[in-house]
Protein backbone atom coordinates (compact mmCIF):
# COMPACT_ATOMS: atom_id res chain seq x y z
CA UNK A 1 0.00 0.00 0.00
CA UNK A 2 1.69 3.14 -1.01
CA UNK A 3 0.94 6.87 -0.66
CA UNK A 4 -1.06 6.98 -3.88
CA UNK A 5 -3.39 4.19 -2.30
CA UNK A 6 -3.77 5.97 0.89
CA UNK A 7 -4.64 9.30 -1.19
CA UNK A 8 -6.84 7.50 -3.84
CA UNK A 9 -8.62 5.48 -1.04
CA UNK A 10 -9.29 8.87 1.51
CA UNK A 11 -10.45 10.74 -2.19
CA UNK A 12 -13.15 7.79 -2.91
CA UNK A 13 -14.66 8.01 0.62
CA UNK A 14 -14.74 11.57 0.75
CA UNK A 15 -16.51 11.89 -2.73
CA UNK A 16 -18.87 8.59 -2.19
CA UNK A 17 -19.97 10.52 1.23
CA UNK A 18 -20.70 13.66 -0.31
CA UNK A 19 -22.56 11.49 -3.01
CA UNK A 20 -24.96 10.56 -0.23
CA UNK A 21 -24.92 13.31 1.89
CA UNK A 22 -25.18 16.73 0.03
CA UNK A 23 -28.76 17.86 0.26
CA UNK A 24 -28.50 19.52 -3.55
CA UNK A 25 -28.77 16.41 -6.41
CA UNK A 26 -26.87 17.68 -9.23
CA UNK A 27 -24.24 18.48 -6.54
CA UNK A 28 -24.68 15.15 -5.19
CA UNK A 29 -24.54 14.06 -9.11
CA UNK A 30 -21.54 15.11 -9.45
CA UNK A 31 -19.95 14.11 -6.53
CA UNK A 32 -20.82 10.76 -7.60
CA UNK A 33 -19.20 11.36 -11.02
CA UNK A 34 -16.23 12.26 -9.02
CA UNK A 35 -16.14 9.04 -7.68
CA UNK A 36 -16.58 7.22 -10.26
CA UNK A 37 -13.82 8.39 -11.88
CA UNK A 38 -11.28 7.99 -9.41
CA UNK A 39 -12.59 4.33 -9.09
CA UNK A 40 -11.40 3.81 -13.08
CA UNK A 41 -8.25 5.32 -11.87
CA UNK A 42 -8.06 2.82 -9.38
CA UNK A 43 -8.72 0.01 -12.01
CA UNK A 44 -5.52 1.17 -13.87
CA UNK A 45 -3.53 0.61 -10.78
CA UNK A 46 -5.19 -2.64 -10.42
CA UNK A 47 -4.18 -3.87 -13.59
CA UNK A 48 -7.58 -3.41 -15.58
CA UNK A 49 -6.76 -0.90 -18.05
CA UNK A 50 -9.40 -1.80 -20.46
CA UNK A 51 -12.07 -1.84 -17.84
CA UNK A 52 -10.60 1.06 -16.15
CA UNK A 53 -11.43 3.35 -19.46
CA UNK A 54 -14.73 1.62 -20.00
CA UNK A 55 -15.53 2.83 -15.94
CA UNK A 56 -14.52 6.04 -17.32
CA UNK A 57 -16.79 5.98 -20.48
CA UNK A 58 -19.78 4.14 -19.53
CA UNK A 59 -19.91 5.09 -15.66
CA UNK A 60 -18.91 8.94 -15.41
CA UNK A 61 -20.26 9.67 -19.05
CA UNK A 62 -22.85 7.77 -20.12
CA UNK A 63 -25.31 6.73 -16.54
CA UNK A 64 -23.69 10.45 -14.96
CA UNK A 65 -25.30 12.16 -17.94
CA UNK A 66 -28.57 9.97 -18.27
CA UNK A 67 -28.88 11.04 -14.07
CA UNK A 68 -28.31 14.29 -14.67
CA UNK A 69 -30.34 15.00 -17.56
CA UNK A 70 -33.39 13.13 -15.58
CA UNK A 71 -32.92 15.90 -12.45
CA UNK A 72 -32.93 18.90 -14.40
CA UNK A 73 -36.10 17.24 -16.47
CA UNK A 74 -38.10 16.21 -13.26
CA UNK A 75 -36.91 20.00 -11.30
CA UNK A 76 -35.47 17.52 -8.79
CA UNK A 77 -32.29 19.18 -7.85
CA UNK A 78 -34.07 21.63 -5.30
CA UNK A 79 -32.69 20.66 -2.04
CA UNK A 80 -36.02 21.30 -0.02
CA UNK A 81 -38.05 18.25 0.04
CA UNK A 82 -40.91 19.48 3.44
CA UNK A 83 -41.29 18.03 6.60
CA UNK A 84 -39.37 14.18 7.34
CA UNK A 85 -42.25 11.40 8.25
CA UNK A 86 -39.76 9.70 9.52
CA UNK A 87 -37.04 11.77 11.59
CA UNK A 88 -35.78 8.75 13.31
CA UNK A 89 -34.75 6.81 10.36
CA UNK A 90 -31.35 8.37 9.47
CA UNK A 91 -29.39 7.37 12.81
CA UNK A 92 -30.80 3.90 12.12
CA UNK A 93 -29.52 4.03 8.16
CA UNK A 94 -26.52 5.21 10.05
CA UNK A 95 -26.09 2.19 11.79
CA UNK A 96 -27.10 -0.21 9.09
CA UNK A 97 -24.07 1.13 7.10
CA UNK A 98 -21.75 0.83 9.56
CA UNK A 99 -22.47 -2.98 10.79
CA UNK A 100 -22.68 -3.64 6.85
CA UNK A 101 -18.82 -2.09 6.92
CA UNK A 102 -17.94 -3.90 10.04
CA UNK A 103 -19.06 -7.74 8.83
CA UNK A 104 -17.34 -6.82 5.66
CA UNK A 105 -14.43 -5.73 6.71
CA UNK A 106 -14.57 -9.03 8.72
CA UNK A 107 -15.51 -10.90 6.28
CA UNK A 108 -12.47 -9.27 3.88
CA UNK A 109 -9.53 -9.71 6.88
CA UNK A 110 -9.72 -13.14 6.46
CA UNK A 111 -8.60 -13.34 2.53
CA UNK A 112 -5.31 -14.48 1.32
CA UNK A 113 -4.10 -14.17 -2.02
CA UNK A 114 -3.21 -17.59 -2.86
CA UNK A 115 -0.26 -15.34 -5.57
CA UNK A 116 2.49 -13.36 -4.99
CA UNK A 117 1.81 -9.65 -6.28
CA UNK A 118 4.59 -9.68 -8.91
CA UNK A 119 2.90 -13.49 -9.86
CA UNK A 120 -0.75 -11.84 -10.07
CA UNK A 121 0.31 -8.53 -11.83
CA UNK A 122 2.00 -11.06 -14.90
CA UNK A 123 -0.83 -13.21 -14.89
CA UNK A 124 -3.28 -10.18 -15.67
CA UNK A 125 -1.19 -9.07 -18.50
CA UNK A 126 -2.28 -5.44 -17.57
CA UNK A 127 -6.11 -6.23 -18.17
CA UNK A 128 -5.69 -4.71 -21.81
CA UNK A 129 -8.42 -5.55 -24.50
CA UNK A 130 -6.43 -7.86 -25.85
CA UNK A 131 -6.13 -9.69 -22.92
CA UNK A 132 -9.23 -9.88 -22.02
CA UNK A 133 -11.14 -10.56 -25.14
CA UNK A 134 -9.69 -14.25 -25.23
CA UNK A 135 -11.86 -14.45 -21.55
CA UNK A 136 -15.15 -12.39 -22.54
CA UNK A 137 -15.71 -13.94 -25.89
CA UNK A 138 -14.91 -17.93 -24.90
CA UNK A 139 -16.04 -18.51 -21.19
CA UNK A 140 -18.42 -15.71 -20.42
CA UNK A 141 -19.65 -15.67 -24.13
CA UNK A 142 -23.15 -16.79 -23.03
CA UNK A 143 -23.21 -14.44 -20.53
CA UNK A 144 -22.31 -11.59 -22.74
CA UNK A 145 -25.06 -12.58 -25.16
CA UNK A 146 -27.62 -12.30 -21.93
CA UNK A 147 -26.53 -8.99 -21.42
CA UNK A 148 -27.13 -8.12 -24.85
CA UNK A 149 -30.58 -9.43 -24.54
CA UNK A 150 -30.94 -7.59 -21.63
CA UNK A 151 -29.83 -4.55 -22.46
CA UNK A 152 -32.02 -5.01 -25.61
CA UNK A 153 -34.93 -5.42 -23.26
CA UNK A 154 -33.97 -2.84 -21.18
CA UNK A 155 -34.11 -0.44 -23.99
CA UNK A 156 -37.47 -1.43 -25.25
CA UNK A 157 -38.62 -0.87 -21.77
CA UNK A 158 -37.68 1.99 -21.13
CA UNK A 159 -39.20 3.34 -24.41
CA UNK A 160 -42.71 1.25 -23.75
CA UNK A 161 -42.60 3.28 -19.92
CA UNK A 162 -42.87 6.65 -21.24
CA UNK A 163 -45.05 5.84 -24.02
CA UNK A 164 -47.74 9.01 -24.27
CA UNK A 165 -51.17 8.16 -25.01
CA UNK A 166 -53.21 5.54 -23.21
CA UNK A 167 -53.78 5.41 -19.99
CA UNK A 168 -53.12 7.39 -16.50
CA UNK A 169 -52.58 11.01 -16.11
CA UNK A 170 -50.49 12.20 -19.02
CA UNK B 1 -2.25 -9.28 -1.55
CA UNK B 2 -3.82 -5.70 -0.97
CA UNK B 3 -6.80 -5.53 1.06
CA UNK B 4 -6.71 -2.01 1.22
CA UNK B 5 -8.80 -1.74 -1.77
CA UNK B 6 -11.52 -4.50 -0.14
CA UNK B 7 -11.62 -2.24 3.03
CA UNK B 8 -12.22 1.06 0.82
CA UNK B 9 -15.10 -0.74 -1.29
CA UNK B 10 -16.49 -2.11 1.55
CA UNK B 11 -16.80 1.20 3.05
CA UNK B 12 -18.64 2.51 -0.05
CA UNK B 13 -20.77 -0.13 -0.23
CA UNK B 14 -21.85 1.16 3.65
CA UNK B 15 -22.08 4.22 2.19
CA UNK B 16 -24.32 3.09 -0.43
CA UNK B 17 -26.51 1.39 1.76
CA UNK B 18 -27.27 4.50 4.17
CA UNK B 19 -27.83 6.50 0.95
CA UNK B 20 -30.68 4.29 0.18
CA UNK B 21 -32.03 3.92 3.40
CA UNK B 22 -31.46 8.02 4.21
CA UNK B 23 -32.05 9.54 1.28
CA UNK B 24 -35.87 10.93 0.51
CA UNK B 25 -35.95 11.53 -3.50
CA UNK B 26 -36.26 8.10 -5.90
CA UNK B 27 -33.06 9.67 -8.09
CA UNK B 28 -30.88 10.06 -5.21
CA UNK B 29 -31.91 6.49 -4.11
CA UNK B 30 -30.95 5.22 -7.50
CA UNK B 31 -27.70 7.10 -7.23
CA UNK B 32 -26.83 5.56 -4.06
CA UNK B 33 -27.62 1.73 -5.93
CA UNK B 34 -24.89 2.95 -8.17
CA UNK B 35 -22.52 3.44 -5.73
CA UNK B 36 -23.07 0.38 -4.48
CA UNK B 37 -22.57 -1.21 -7.33
CA UNK B 38 -19.87 0.56 -8.32
CA UNK B 39 -18.26 -1.12 -5.00
CA UNK B 40 -18.97 -4.33 -6.07
CA UNK B 41 -17.00 -3.85 -8.86
CA UNK B 42 -13.85 -2.60 -7.70
CA UNK B 43 -14.18 -5.29 -4.81
CA UNK B 44 -14.38 -7.61 -8.23
CA UNK B 45 -11.11 -6.00 -9.52
CA UNK B 46 -8.75 -6.15 -6.29
CA UNK B 47 -9.45 -10.12 -5.83
CA UNK B 48 -8.40 -9.96 -9.46
CA UNK B 49 -5.24 -8.13 -8.63
CA UNK B 50 -4.70 -10.51 -6.24
CA UNK B 51 -5.71 -13.83 -8.19
CA UNK B 52 -4.15 -13.08 -10.76
CA UNK B 53 -7.37 -14.09 -12.88
CA UNK B 54 -9.37 -12.16 -15.60
CA UNK B 55 -11.95 -13.58 -15.18
CA UNK B 56 -13.19 -10.96 -12.57
CA UNK B 57 -12.42 -8.47 -14.74
CA UNK B 58 -14.98 -9.77 -17.50
CA UNK B 59 -17.49 -9.89 -15.09
CA UNK B 60 -17.18 -6.64 -14.15
CA UNK B 61 -17.32 -5.58 -17.64
CA UNK B 62 -20.72 -7.35 -17.69
CA UNK B 63 -21.83 -5.54 -14.57
CA UNK B 64 -21.08 -2.19 -15.78
CA UNK B 65 -23.78 -3.06 -18.64
CA UNK B 66 -26.19 -4.50 -16.17
CA UNK B 67 -25.69 -1.23 -14.90
CA UNK B 68 -26.56 0.61 -17.74
CA UNK B 69 -29.42 -1.61 -18.60
CA UNK B 70 -30.64 -0.76 -14.78
CA UNK B 71 -30.14 2.79 -14.89
CA UNK B 72 -32.40 3.35 -17.94
CA UNK B 73 -35.37 1.25 -16.89
CA UNK B 74 -35.19 2.73 -13.49
CA UNK B 75 -35.13 6.32 -14.62
CA UNK B 76 -37.77 5.80 -17.57
CA UNK B 77 -39.85 4.16 -14.19
CA UNK B 78 -38.92 7.80 -11.86
CA UNK B 79 -40.43 9.88 -15.29
CA UNK B 80 -43.45 7.80 -15.65
CA UNK B 81 -44.01 7.94 -11.87
CA UNK B 82 -43.27 12.12 -11.74
CA UNK B 83 -45.57 12.53 -14.48
CA UNK B 84 -48.45 10.96 -12.83
CA UNK B 85 -47.99 11.68 -9.43
CA UNK B 86 -45.87 14.74 -9.95
CA UNK B 87 -43.45 14.18 -6.92
CA UNK B 88 -40.08 11.93 -6.83
CA UNK B 89 -40.34 11.59 -3.00
CA UNK B 90 -40.18 8.03 -2.11
CA UNK B 91 -42.17 8.63 0.75
CA UNK B 92 -44.95 9.73 -1.31
CA UNK B 93 -45.27 6.85 -3.23
CA UNK B 94 -46.98 4.64 -0.54
CA UNK B 95 -49.17 3.21 -2.41
CA UNK B 96 -49.54 0.56 -4.94
CA UNK B 97 -52.82 2.53 -6.68
CA UNK B 98 -51.81 4.22 -9.74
Amino acid sequence: MSLVDLFLGALLLLTGFLAVRLKNAVHAALALAANFILVGVVYFLLEARFLGWIQIIVYAGAIMVLFVFVIMLLYAARAEVGADPLPGLKPLAAAVGVVGFLALAYAFAGVKAPLAAKAASAALSGGTAEALGPVIWQTWLYAVLLVAALLLVATVAAVTILRPGEGGRR
Amino acid sequence: MNPFYLLVSAALFALGAYGVLARRSAILVFMSVELMLNAAGLALVAFARAWGSLEAQAVVLLLIALAAAEVAVGLALVVAIYRTRETTLVDDLSELKG
